[in-house]
């Protein structure tokens, strides 16, 4: 590219950079605003005063239903989720090294997994635990529905990762004399390992923002993503915005939390 | 008596479905030898080294190493270590933890293992890096922390799968100094993988050839330089001119051959030769001599230039002959120079016939000889 | 033959999981297809009375159509804008650090809720919003614009607004390990930027591009719950109208169209991958 062009096309991309960003974070930053919405003002613009009235709002009226309930629900089953597709998808990953009979079926069956729309994915497991007399719970068939969207994302992920690992790493480490459950705990996982917390933090954020596979099959418990859609057709006040500037928060910080471990491995593998 | 690091390799086969990657080898390295194992991509011989190391498992036949046979022995285990193409360092250990590695995994304490290793590197003068991470280092410097991770076990044999491959030519040619050196130091069994000519007859006491899997021969450098087995063998080591012939004649030990365009070529004989048989034998290349002319008389060939290449202390001269293979003449500078060729100049070359070997195996291919 | 064994048996959990919340529970969708239903609950029976009143109602053709739609104008719109960004980044932005900065940037919302990010912008389009007001005040309009929510626009709108990343992350990953001296090999050959981009760029993105497209489409098919609100009621998807017989415990009747649905979809995904083999492509 010609140095006159370039500053040009550069310009303009640059400016579409910017709106799309600004485009993106828009309505996180109205939600934002509108958190520290005044008592009296209502769920549009224009501020009435800034306060922390809705945020207390949340705590203290019983306008919001089980909120600490379905909070304590959506973290519990988040960090289930979490575990769970990191060690499946860690072996997994491992297993699809080779060509093995079955690795082309259960691919696709990832992939399908991916593109079936969640709230079919609920239907079918409510549906099979119905015929089968069980009774859907948050923690079994809830957790199953969320683990069908983490687990192809964690298997994407460990391709991603796997691909760029080097096998004669773990041959030498067999040649030093070490034994297959030593080559995996001292050579293969501290290499994968910020692999590993990548997925983690999709595990984590996919399973506790998880909405349409939930519907038929957390039960009588709601987890928050549900309990807020709820919300959204009977509350008319900012204080819905307040969860939104909560969630957010949470969400940010465990995403710190993340990019800190995987910085902190990189630097001591420098 | 088995020597330490004997090495014995009894009908060694290794197949990947219907492809023998390694036929049915037989041969004895000494132990406290250096062998170099030579051949193109695909003669098996890395496959042969990871049987041997342990890393691949025979179809049938056995490996003994000092005696015991390790043939279904784990790697690890049976006393020799790999050092790596690519030196495979951990990259998320520093140098220190690196060379502990094996250590480790003996089970030795931290303290002890690292200060072994500390030891070690600075055997390869590499203790001022030790807590460096391996992606901070330079190849040659990787290359030296994989060979003290690989000699820390004190094993009886030390396999090098192409250790200098990556390495650029200077350094090449220094680490191959070392190398030299180490093995003599230590007087442990070193096997080294190469695709380079001029490094296996540096380096090695016994130089194997391979091809398609077997061995084409397993000589000396020298013995194989002198007395190359087949017209392979004598390519693919380079330094040779390889001739094409028609028996004529027998007479005792010598025979008579009549060439393309009624070359004549006397050569002694080391295995009989029937009368009316091809025959091929090589002639090195620095004992042949150059005059300007256009026919031949007897142990000569006459051609036109088809190139000249100065290479400093010699001149490499090639000539376009009724051989239908290339025919290169390395003449000294001091030689060329007082006579130069040029490009299409018809010149005779011609040699004596005790610098000549017949090729009495019958491996006629190229190989994928690196040119030099 | 042992080493592929062990392969199996690391993949046997999620195999196993698989099979169990995502494939018993197609089948178990594919089945309920074909179950009657009589008013109160349905039963298991084989019947294709429900296949019937899916394909003989003109409301599910509006329907899917109105779906399609959707997903056509959001694929087209999340292309161009993935694209045009992942461009930037790739090969405007020089420093590797500062492209992995922005777009992590791109990604933050991501990690945030849906549901908030949906609602946020109803005080920005409304008849009293933000951009309204804005608009108002600069003078370049009188009255407030109401296409603005509650509307196609608005429906389009907010997918665009939380699917563009999954076009813009493919891609991305796709035009970084694009070889720079390929590009430099055709500007030597004398290409325009715009033949480099057409003949070059495009082609070697295709896995990312590929990839994008599956996301967008599947993921703008399957859904229910944004089309409703920012629609305001007014325009529905299939999944919409699935949810509605569900709602009611018209379950056989949902799940047919459901098996009509994912048969598009799966139909829309394979060829994708007919067209770009993912899988290889993955293994680089």
């Amino acid at each position: 590219m010609e140095t006159k062009s370039k500053s040009l096309s550069f310009w303009l991309l640059t400016a579409f950079f910017v709106l799309f960003v600004l485009f993106l974070y828009s309505p996180m930053i109205a939600v934002f605003i509108l958190s520290f919405q005044g008592p009296t003002g209502g769920m549009t613009f224009p501020l009435r005063g800034l306060s922390l009235h809705w945020f207390t709002d949340l705590f203290t009226s019983s306008r919001y239903g089980d909120l600490g309930g379905a909070f304590q629900r959506s973290i519990l089953l988040s960090l289930l989720a979490m575990l769970v597709t990191v060690v499946v998808s860690f072996f997994a990953g491992l297993g699809f090294r080779r060509r093995f009979w079955g690795s082309g079926a259960l691919f696709y069956l990832a992939i399908i997994a991916l593109v079936m729309p969640g709230i079919l994915t609920g239907l079918g497991i409510g549906t099979i635990f119905q015929t089968l007399g069980l009774r859907t719970n948050w923690l079994v068939s809830g957790l199953g529905a969320h683990l069908s969207w983490t687990l192809p994302f964690g298997l994407l992920i460990m391709f991603a990762v796997l691909n760029r690992f080097n096998g004669a790493w773990e041959e030498a480490a067999r040649d030093a004399g070490a034994r297959p459950v030593q080559v995996l705990g001292m050579v293969t996982l501290p290499i994968v390992f910020p692999g590993l917390i990548a997925v983690a933090l999709f595990g984590l954020t996919l399973s506790y923002d998880e909405y349409p596979r939930s519907l038929l099959t957390v039960g009588t418990r709601n987890t928050l993503p549900i309990h807020v859609a709820n919300l959204t057709a009977n509350v008319t006040t900012p204080a819905l915005y307040a969860i939104g500037t909560l969630t957010t928060f949470l969400s940010l910080i465990v995403i710190a939390g993340a990019f800190g471990t995987i910085s902190l491995a990189a630097r001591k593998r420098r | 008596m088995t020597k330490q690091g004997e090495i014995l390799l009894d009908k060694v086969t290794r197949k990947f479905g219907n492809l023998t990657a390694v036929n049915a080898v037989d041969q004895v390295i000494e132990g406290g030898s250096y062998c170099c194992m030579i051949g193109p991509s695909g003669c098996g011989k890395s496959t042969l080294l990871r049987m041997i190391a342990g890393h691949e498992v025979p179809s049938s036949g056995r490996i003994l190493i000092g005696g015991r046979d390790v043939t279904r022995v784990r790697t690890g285990e049976r006393g020799t270590a790999l050092m790596f193409q690519n030196y495979a360092l951990f990259p998320h250990l520093n140098l220190t933890d690196n060379v502990a590695f094996p250590l480790k995994i003996h089970g030795l304490s931290a303290a002890e293992r690292r200060e072994k290793a500390r030891e070690m590197l600075g055997r390869v003068q590499l203790s001022h890096l030790a807590d460096r991470m391996p992606s901070q280092l330079s190849g040659g410097q990787q290359q030296r922390v994989a060979l003290a991770r690989a000699l820390i076990t004190n094993p009886q044999v030390l396999l090098l799968d192409e250790p200098l491959s990556a390495l650029d030519e200077f350094l090449r040619l220094r680490m191959r100094v070392e190398l030299k050196r180490l093995q003599n130091d230590l007087g442990i069994t070193f096997i080294h993988v190469t695709h380079t000519q001029p490094e296996a007859i540096a380096l090695a006491d016994k130089v194997i050839v391979m091809d398609h899997g077997i061995i084409e021969q397993a000589a000396h450098p020298k013995e194989i330089y002198d007395h190359p087995h087949s017209p392979y063998v004598a390519r693919f080591m380079g330094g040779q001119n390889v001739v094409a012939g028609q028996v004529e004649a027998v007479a005792g030990d010598s025979a008579l051959l009549r060439g393309a365009e009624g070359g004549r070529f006397r050569l002694p004989l080391r295995a009989p030769a029937k009368q009316g048989a091809e025959m091929r034998f090589s002639v090195r290349r620095d004992k042949i001599s150059l005059s300007p002319g256009e026919t031949a008389g007897e142990n000569a060939l006459a051609g036109r230039v088809t190139n000249v290449e100065y290479q400093g202390t010699f001149v490499k001269v090639e000539l376009a002959t009724a051989q239908r293979e290339e025919f290169v003449v390395y003449l000294s500078d001091r030689l060329f120079f007082a006579r130069p060729f040029d490009f299409g100049d018809a010149l005779v070359a011609s040699w004596a016939p005790e610098d000549v070997c017949q090729l009495i195996g019958g491996n006629n291919s190229a190989g994928d000889a690196l040119a030099h | 033959m042992n080493r592929n064994r062990a392969a199996q048996v690391l993949a046997t959990p999620m195999a196993a999981l698989l099979i169990a919340f995502a494939g018993a529970p197609l089948v178990m969708v594919v089945a309920l297809s074909f179950w009657s239903f009589d008013g109160l609950e349905y039963h298991p029976d084989f019947t294709l009375a429900n296949y019937v009143e899916v394909f003989s109602s003109a409301v599910t053709w509006t329907i899917f159509l109105n779906t399609v739609k959707y997903a056509a104008i959001t694929w087209v719109l999340t292309l161009l804008i993935g694209f045009t960004v992942a461009y930037y980044l790739v090969f405007h932005v020089r420093v590797l650090k500062v492209q992995i900065g922005l777009f992590l940037l791109c990604t933050i919302p991501f990690w945030t809720s849906t549901v908030i990010r949906m609602i946020g912008w109803v005080p920005f389009l409304g008849k009293e919003g933000l951009f309204n007001n804005a608009l108002i005040a600069t003078g370049a309009i009188d009255r407030p614009l109401e296409f603005l929510l509650f509307s196609d626009f608005a429906v389009i709108l907010t997918y665009v607004n939380l699917f563009t990343l999954f076009m813009l992350a493919p891609i991305f990953n796709s035009m970084a390990k694009i070889d720079r001296n390929v590009v430099e090999a055709a500007l030597d050959a004398g290409a325009s930027p715009a033949q480099i981009l057409r003949d070059v760029i495009i082609p070697l993105s295709r896995t990312g591009i590929a990839l994008g497209s599956i996301f967008v489409l599947t993921l703008v098919m399957g859904d229910f719950f944004i089309v409703r609100v920012m629609s305001g009621g007014q325009s529905t998807s299939v999944v919409s109208a699935m949810k509605n017989n569900i709602d009611q415990l018209y379950y056989p009747q949902a799940a047919a169209m459901a098996v009509l649905l994912i048969a598009v979809v799966l139909i829309l995904v394979s060829v994708i991958l007919r067209v770009v083999d993912v899988r290889s492509e993955l293994a680089k």
